[in-house]
């Protein structure tokens, strides 16, 4: 009698990686053309001479020298970029912070407070800027009609806001505070993962609020606000949409950050190795600021008691 | 059960890979062209009805056309030109037909024209104006062929001249007259600009438009800027002096509510007169507006002023992607002649709201409406914008920043003129630093 034919484990297990292989390959094959290869073509093409009709040429490391050296807007894109991400991301730290504390009470219909706060991260951002521009608008905007009386208190004059380019980063990062919920909804989370016996613990020992807050409350969140401190510089050297929408830039260039520059040399110049080239530097820049922050990680996160 | 999913994955991917190929119509040769007139748009049918009737003229061509809406069709268009996946026609901007031409992604028309042998639809050259003609030259050859226009010119509210006793033999014709007229117009209520006569930065107009009207422009013959002339200072020192009763703060308040509102100023009658292009006859007509309104030549300066106004017309081109058979390139040339010819551009400017390229055909189309007539008579004074390869945007984003901030007060005249013209040599020297 014939013995079935026993298949060993290792072509058991290299037929299971096949089938692996297969039914990753969509999602491979995704990564692969839609990720990978743009991100190697745009490193190669930063270094050409590329309008996007003719074919790239190769020009070395010029794109590079001439924006460090002899672009006076880049560097002023590039200010405007890093004064809005150092203050608009600690600020929004703080705010989502201040939300979460305050939504993490047991109060009546206190799910639709947390939907209301969190409702504005679903809105169109081009939507949102359009509304804010009304409440901004100096000359009849409903923030001016409200401080009004200080104005007068002050004999001062109106804020111009988004207006004038002393005030129009500011007003930019204001602004933004207002998806503060999509951050707060993360630190919710971790708030109902820290034990009530801490809490129970501490009030023993006599603990108020603000001592439970800042003994036990923020220590056991750092996780989450280390988390959407490195989101929120990564997204904020990518700030774009609202300045395009609301100033265009403007004025005197005071909100014209460097994803709307690297937007305007290609769109505007035609000049799509300059763009890469711009690109590389966002993305070395980001890299650099994240690795430096990942190592503050261990010193400031706290990840549960060792031993 | 891991065989079942594998089976249905494979038949999956193969139907998904399959379903990408596109229709087969018929045996004809076939033809790309894109165009603006989306599913949806006003001007579908219309131009769905021109393509089919060139498809049932044909035995040996069939065209395949897609539309775009206005705003989509740009990155399309590029993106495809620039991975040589272009339609073997679609539509483009006169002002720069010659960057593409020098980058060999355009047939030459010339040549096509001299080789064809066919006796439909010819191209007749005395049928489109020398001023778009040139802009679609490219080292003697003609690549691209003038589609359709744009013109600006003055509209003026004949309701509010009435309030004044004012007639269209009042209608200003020079700076100096619009100035005085203008300020009969304008209304303040309580610190707040409620009416403007007019305002030399609102609508379409430009400095740019302003400086070619004064015989001046942003740069020499050899496209050096050349912007900081005593002569460029007295023209933008004449626009911002024009509404000087007013603050800025006040001027910005009533043109950004304007814009919050949705509000086209001159049909929402907030301002007497304005500078706009032909588009602003069409919005008036398609809202059935009952204003009383007159159209005329945007004032010239009071002395050495010439009677001019910035085009910006699209161009009709046959994109060379490298693969066209010679099958192809007769039809493709056969349907960009059918587009080109008095029917069809009345046709199409009828659909499109647009002034077509063609003379004899926009005459007719134009005839026995004033407005329309006059619209049409100023395309014979409208010039487009220079291409500058080292700043192809050079009155959009690279000027806006100076005029704006010369407007607010930021930089004196001269400095914003002068900031304007060292960024222009900056771009310069970057350019040639990567193209040399």
């Amino acid at each position: 009698m014939k013995q079935p034919k026993k298949s060993s484990i290792k072509t058991q297990l290299k037929r299971e990686n096949l089938l692996g292989y297969i039914f990753a390959s969509p999602w491979l094959l995704g990564i692969i053309v839609l990720g990978a290869f743009p991100i190697l073509a745009s490193f190669y093409i930063s270094f050409t001479q590329y309008d996007m009709v003719s074919a790239p040429d190769f020009i070395g490391f010029k794109n590079y020298i001439i924006l460090f050296t002899n672009d006076d807007i880049f560097w002023k894109s590039l200010w405007n970029t890093a004064y809005h991400v150092a203050i608009a991301v600690p600020l929004g730290l703080l705010v989502g912070i201040c939300l979460a504390l305050l939504l993490n009470n047991k109060i009546k219909g206190m799910s639709i407070y947390r939907t209301l706060f969190y409702l504005p991260n679903v809105v169109s951002i081009v939507a949102m800027s359009l509304l804010w521009m009304w409440l901004f608008q100096p000359s009849f905007g409903i923030i001016n009609e409200l401080l009004s009386p200080i104005y007068d208190l002050f004999n001062m004059d109106p804020i111009l806001w988004y207006q004038s380019a002393s005030t129009s980063k500011i007003t930019l990062i204001l602004m933004g505070l207002w998806t503060a919920g999509g951050s707060m909804v993360i630190y919710l989370a971790q708030m109902q993962d820290i034990p009530v016996s801490l809490y129970e613990s501490a009030e023993v020992d006599g603990a108020n609020w603000l001592q439970k807050t800042f003994k036990i409350t923020l220590p056991l969140m750092t996780p989450s606000i280390f988390f959407n401190f490195i989101m929120g510089i990564i997204g904020g050297f990518q700030v774009f949409t609202i300045a395009y929408i609301m100033t265009n830039g403007g004025p005197s260039l005071s909100t014209y950050y460097y994803a709307y520059y690297m937007f305007d040399k290609m769109m505007s110049d035609n000049a799509m190795g300059m763009a890469s080239a711009m690109a590389w530097i966002l993305l070395v820049i980001v890299l650099i600021i994240t690795i430096f922050a990942l190592r503050l990680n261990k010193k400031v996160v706290y990840l549960g008691d060792e031993g | 059960m891991k065989r079942i999913l594998l089976t249905f994955l494979i038949i999956f991917t193969a139907v998904s890979l399959f379903s990408c190929g596109g229709d087969v119509e018929d045996d004809r040769v076939e033809i790309t062209f894109w165009h603006m007139s989306p599913v949806g748009d006003p001007s579908y049918s219309s131009m769905k009805t021109l393509i089919n009737n060139f498809n049932d003229s044909q035995d040996l061509y069939f065209v395949k056309a897609t539309g775009f809406s206005f705003w989509d069709y740009w990155d399309k268009i590029n993106v495809a030109v620039a991975s040589r996946t272009a339609p073997n026609i679609g539509l483009s901007t006169l002002d720069d037909v010659v960057s593409r031409a020098e980058s060999g992604v355009l047939y030459n028309i010339s040549d096509l024209m001299a080789a064809d042998t066919s006796t439909t639809y010819a191209i007749d050259l005395a049928e489109f104006r020398t001023n778009q003609l040139d802009f679609a030259e490219y080292e003697g050859d003609l690549y691209a062929m003038p589609f359709s226009s744009t013109t600006r010119l003055l509209f003026y509210n004949l309701d509010m001249f009435d309030e004044l006793g004012l007639t269209e033999a009042d209608v200003p014709e020079t700076w100096s007259e619009l100035e005085t007229l203008a300020k009969m117009f304008d209304v303040v209520n309580d610190g707040s600009v409620e009416r403007l006569g007019f305002d030399p930065t609102y609508g379409d107009t430009t400095y740019h438009g302003w400086l070619w009207q004064s015989g001046l422009d942003f740069f020499d013959d050899d496209l050096m800027p050349n912007l900081t002339t005593q002569a460029h200072v007295d023209v933008m020192n004449w626009i911002l002096d024009f509404n000087s009763d007013f603050t800025r703060a006040q001027l910005t308040a009533f043109g950004e509510a304007n814009t919050m509102l949705g509000l086209d100023p001159f049909s929402g009658e907030r301002v007497a007169m304005i500078v706009s292009n032909d588009g602003l006859y069409q919005t008036l007509k398609t809202s059935n507006s009952d204003m009383n309104y007159g159209v005329a030549p945007i004032p010239i300066p009071d002395e050495n002023g010439i009677r001019v106004n910035w085009s910006s017309g699209f161009s009709l081109e046959m994109y060379d992607n490298g693969n066209l058979t010679e099958a192809e390139e007769t039809g493709t040339f056969e349907f960009y002649k059918y587009l080109l010819t008095e029917e069809i551009q009345e046709d199409l400017g009828e659909s499109l709201g647009w002034l077509m390229s063609h003379i004899s055909a926009m005459e007719n189309y134009v005839a026995g409406n004033p407005i329309l007539e006059a619209i049409l008579e100023e395309v014979d004074y409208a010039v487009d914008k220079v291409y500058v390869p080292y700043a192809p945007a050079w009155h959009a984003s690279d000027w806006q920043t100076y005029y704006t901030q010369i407007q607010d007060g930021d930089l004196t005249v001269l400095e914003g003129l002068q900031a304007a013209e060292d960024h222009y040599l900056q771009k310069l020297e970057n350019y040639n630093t990567i193209n040399e």
